[in-house]
């Protein structure tokens, strides 16, 4: 590799996060992170919030978080940032190259009421845990109150912030450490020849407030597919505002660690080549465009094949299925990667509108299925389950759909769902 | 075996539409199709009773099953056996409602429908088996539906050799690799040459043929529908805001429009801002008042029904569809707007 390839790459710093805790400074220091209480909370406070809470949850502890909203991978390339969450807190510039500090096993997670928030559930412990990527994470939790007055607009905007500082504040604070581990990331211009060529076809979600997603800071709402690398992911270039769906949600954690990416990453046989990023519009002739101009994108940077994922369902599933129709036409072999909705019972027609040409699909699970969850001694985000209307640490039943990530449409789960027998 | 069997108010010889809202009721021995239906059974097995009612009947009143089949084991019936309901969607949902409350009452039970039959989803794991699309193919509808009902009450398990029909379930379970590996697998088969590798087969959807176009507007009764979640303020039914199960009505009488404030979308798949801030958007009742006053339309239904169309199932969505439609059948309207949000 020449000195031009590696300066477009990204080289990722990791540090492990196994024990977090509150305290009065903010320190990492061999794999325990301590976060003051009151550096925390000054990042978050704002005119729109009443109240700040902080707390910890870790796996394995007897927990449940509701009203799961964002969560963050902390990040920094330098002191306050570096450039991380461009449009947010670092100029709106493209990043993804030189170095990214990341700690890995935590994330800052908001919880709590938004409006259009559907409430989402996490256990840190027990059954379901092993369905929510947030469950095997050391998470900061901040929760807040609406001040008296304030636009939820505000609260959101507010939060969204906070969060964002928080995650950079304290993996600033690991800044001067040695990494556990270096993972270089070449730029995909740099991936090696004669492998398929894979670009990753990402949809996310433009359906207004609170159910909308950032890339450098700004909605995708009316744009067109984009075409970015995937190194600038890992350094926060796009960011969730995105509340509803839990189980078909895609935190901005998740996007930083983009699974499909990663696997990708991790294969000897293709070559990770491009990152599209496409809006989810809401009306179909924008779906029909946006899905014909994605393909015709994909087919002039010279893919061979790609993956879809999207966010959120039914609607979603039209910009995934009229997606890989018109990448297949363009002579490009598409996956994309749905969810399920079957029903309680599994017994109903899968897919709200299936693809008719392309059939390639992984399933994420059956969004509709019951699952049990112990009582639990401790809630964050809220005392009631306001869905059941019942305490928020009681034994409880809910659709998979109501689980946190439990069917994550950029694939970081296990959960599938198959004929019984 | 002491069989009771299922039908509606016109294979009873009641009456056609005009009479879809029979009351249940219980009458000795086989009846219409029953009397074929029990030479088919042969000397082993007698029809001791056969259970009527109307399809709209059946299909408002959901408790209408488990009350006949309690005077079905009043008279002594081991098995139950409903339809052949064809196509027909209120009689195959009655169908279904009647085997599952038979089955829940511990009797052995089964169906007859056509595979297109909206009642076929509502079921569950009750065993249904395939007729013709029409009462044309009543004979080897019924030669099957006699055979399966033969193998039944011997106790045995019935499978697609008898006949039978219906959704295999789709059960989650946790895989060995995550999604995102096992897309980058499915590439790699699909890329190999394989091009039928996927973890989801592709559904098949009913086709619905539209009803006849209204021949003239101007007599005709209309109702308003919504699936936008419309509920009065404040959500007394505390109807979903996304996978609803159910559907509200309430009344229209004595408004002009539907305003601020007295009304509003509980909805979780849009911003309800614009809906709640002009609640005609989502029911245009303002509208349909000048229509109706302007004599372009005969009138308006005196109500109107509304769900929420985010993340429902088919199964809920098709059975909110037969109720619905039994729903305006007997209220006499002709033609409904439903709005899609």
């Amino acid at each position: 590799m020449n000195a031009g390839e590696a300066g477009a790459g990204l080289r990722r710093l990791v540090h492990e996060v196994r024990e977090l805790a509150l305290g009065d400074r903010t320190v990492y220091e061999a794999g325990r992170l301590t976060v003051s209480e009151e550096a925390a909370r000054s990042l978050v406070e704002d005119p729109a919030l009443a109240e700040v809470g902080l707390a910890c949850a870790s796996p394995g502890e007897p927990v449940r978080i509701i009203g799961a909203l964002d969560a963050v991978q902390p990040c920094s390339k330098g002191p306050g940032g570096g450039g991380v969450f461009p449009g947010f807190l670092g100029p709106a510039l493209p990043p993804g190259r030189g170095e990214t500090h990341v700690l890995r096993g935590a994330a800052v997670l908001a919880a709590g009421h938004l409006p259009r928030a559907q409430e989402a559930v996490i256990d840190m412990s027990g059954p379901v845990a092993p369905l929510s990527p947030l469950a095997a994470t050391h998470n900061l939790v901040i929760e807040f109150e609406r001040a008296p007055g304030a636009a939820w607009e505000d609260v959101e905007a507010a939060v969204r912030r906070g969060l964002l500082r928080v995650a950079v504040h304290v993996a600033d604070a690991a800044l001067e450490c040695d990494p556990d581990a270096v993972e270089e990331l070449p730029d995909p211009a740099a991936t090696p020849e004669g492998r398929p060529r894979v670009g990753v076809v990402t949809n996310i979600q433009t359906q207004g407030k609170y159910k909308d997603v950032f890339v450098y800071g700004r909605s995708l709402s009316t744009g067109l597919a984009t075409l970015i690398s995937p190194n600038e992911l890992d350094d926060g270039a796009v960011v969730s505002g995105q509340y509803g769906h839990p189980a078909l949600k895609n935190p901005t954690y998740l996007h930083q660690t983009h699974p499909v990416v990663a696997a990708l990453r991790e294969c000897d046989d293709l070559s990770l080549a491009a990152l599209v990023l496409c809006p989810e519009p809401v009306e179909q002739g924008a779906k029909e465009l946006i899905s014909a101009h994605a393909a015709r994108l994909c087919a002039g940077l010279g893919l061979d094949a790609a993956i879809l994922t999207k966010e959120g369902g039914g609607n979603a599933d039209a910009d995934v299925s009229l997606k890989m129709d018109r990448l297949e036409e363009e002579g490009i072999t598409t996956v994309g990667v749905f969810a399920e909705m079957a029903g309680r019972d599994g017994t109903g027609p899968s897919l709200v509108v299936p693809p008719s040409r392309a059939t390639a699909m992984v399933s994420v699970g059956n969004y509709d299925e019951l699952v049990s969850l112990p009582a639990c001694e401790r809630a964050l985000g809220g005392d009631r389950l306001a869905l059941l209307d019942r305490p928020a640490t009681d034994e409880l039943e809910l659709p998979a759909a109501a689980i946190y990530c439990a069917l994550n449409p950029l694939g970081w789960g296990n959960l599938t769902c198959a004929e019984a027998g | 075996m002491r069989v009771v069997h299922y039908i509606n108010q016109f294979f009873a010889g009641v009456g056609g539409e005009e009479a879809a809202g029979t009351e249940p009721e219980l009458r000795e021995g086989p009846v219409g199709p029953g009397k074929r239906l029990a030479a088919l059974l042969g000397d082993e097995h007698e029809i001791v009773a056969t259970a009527v009612c109307g399809d709209d009947h059946a299909s408002e009143h959901s408790d209408f099953a488990a009350a006949l089949v309690e005077s079905a084991r009043e008279k002594g019936a081991e098995l139950l056996v409903a339809g052949p309901a064809f196509t027909s969607g209120r009689y195959g949902l009655a169908c279904a409602r009647i085997v599952v409350a038979a089955a829940e009452a511990g009797l052995p039970a089964l169906a007859a429908m056509h595979p297109d039959n909206p009642g076929l989803h509502e079921a569950a794991g009750t065993p249904v088996v395939e007729s013709g699309a029409t009462g044309r193919e009543m004979r080897p509808s019924l030669e099957r539906l006699a055979a399966a009902t033969r193998k039944l009450a011997g106790g045995e398990e019935l499978t697609a050799d008898d006949g039978r029909i219906g959704p295999v379930a789709r059960v989650n379970h946790m895989a060995e690799r995550s999604a995102a590996e096992r897309a980058v697998a499915l590439l790699l088969d699909r890329l190999g040459g394989d091009r039928e590798a996927t973890e989801i087969p592709l559904p098949t959807f009913d086709q619905v043929t539209p009803a006849d176009p209204v021949a003239d507007p101007a007599d005709a009764l209309v109702a308003l529908l919504t699936e936008g979640g419309f509920v009065p303020a404040g959500n007394p039914d505390r109807l979903e805001s996304a996978r609803a199960t159910k559907w509200v009505r309430h009344s229209l009488e004595g408004r002009d429009s539907v305003e601020e404030g007295e009304f509003e979308s509980v909805h979780g798949g849009f911003s309800t801002q614009w809906a709640n801030a002009e609640p005609n958007r989502i029911l245009p009742l303002d509208v349909a008042r000048e229509l109706e006053q302007e004599g372009a339309i005969g009138g308006l239904h005196t109500e109107y029904f509304a769900t929420t169309g985010n993340g429902t199932t088919v199964a809920d969505a098709r059975r909110f569809g037969v109720e619905w439609a039994a729903e305006l059948h007997e209220a006499r309207i002709q033609a409904a707007i439903l709005t899609a949000t």
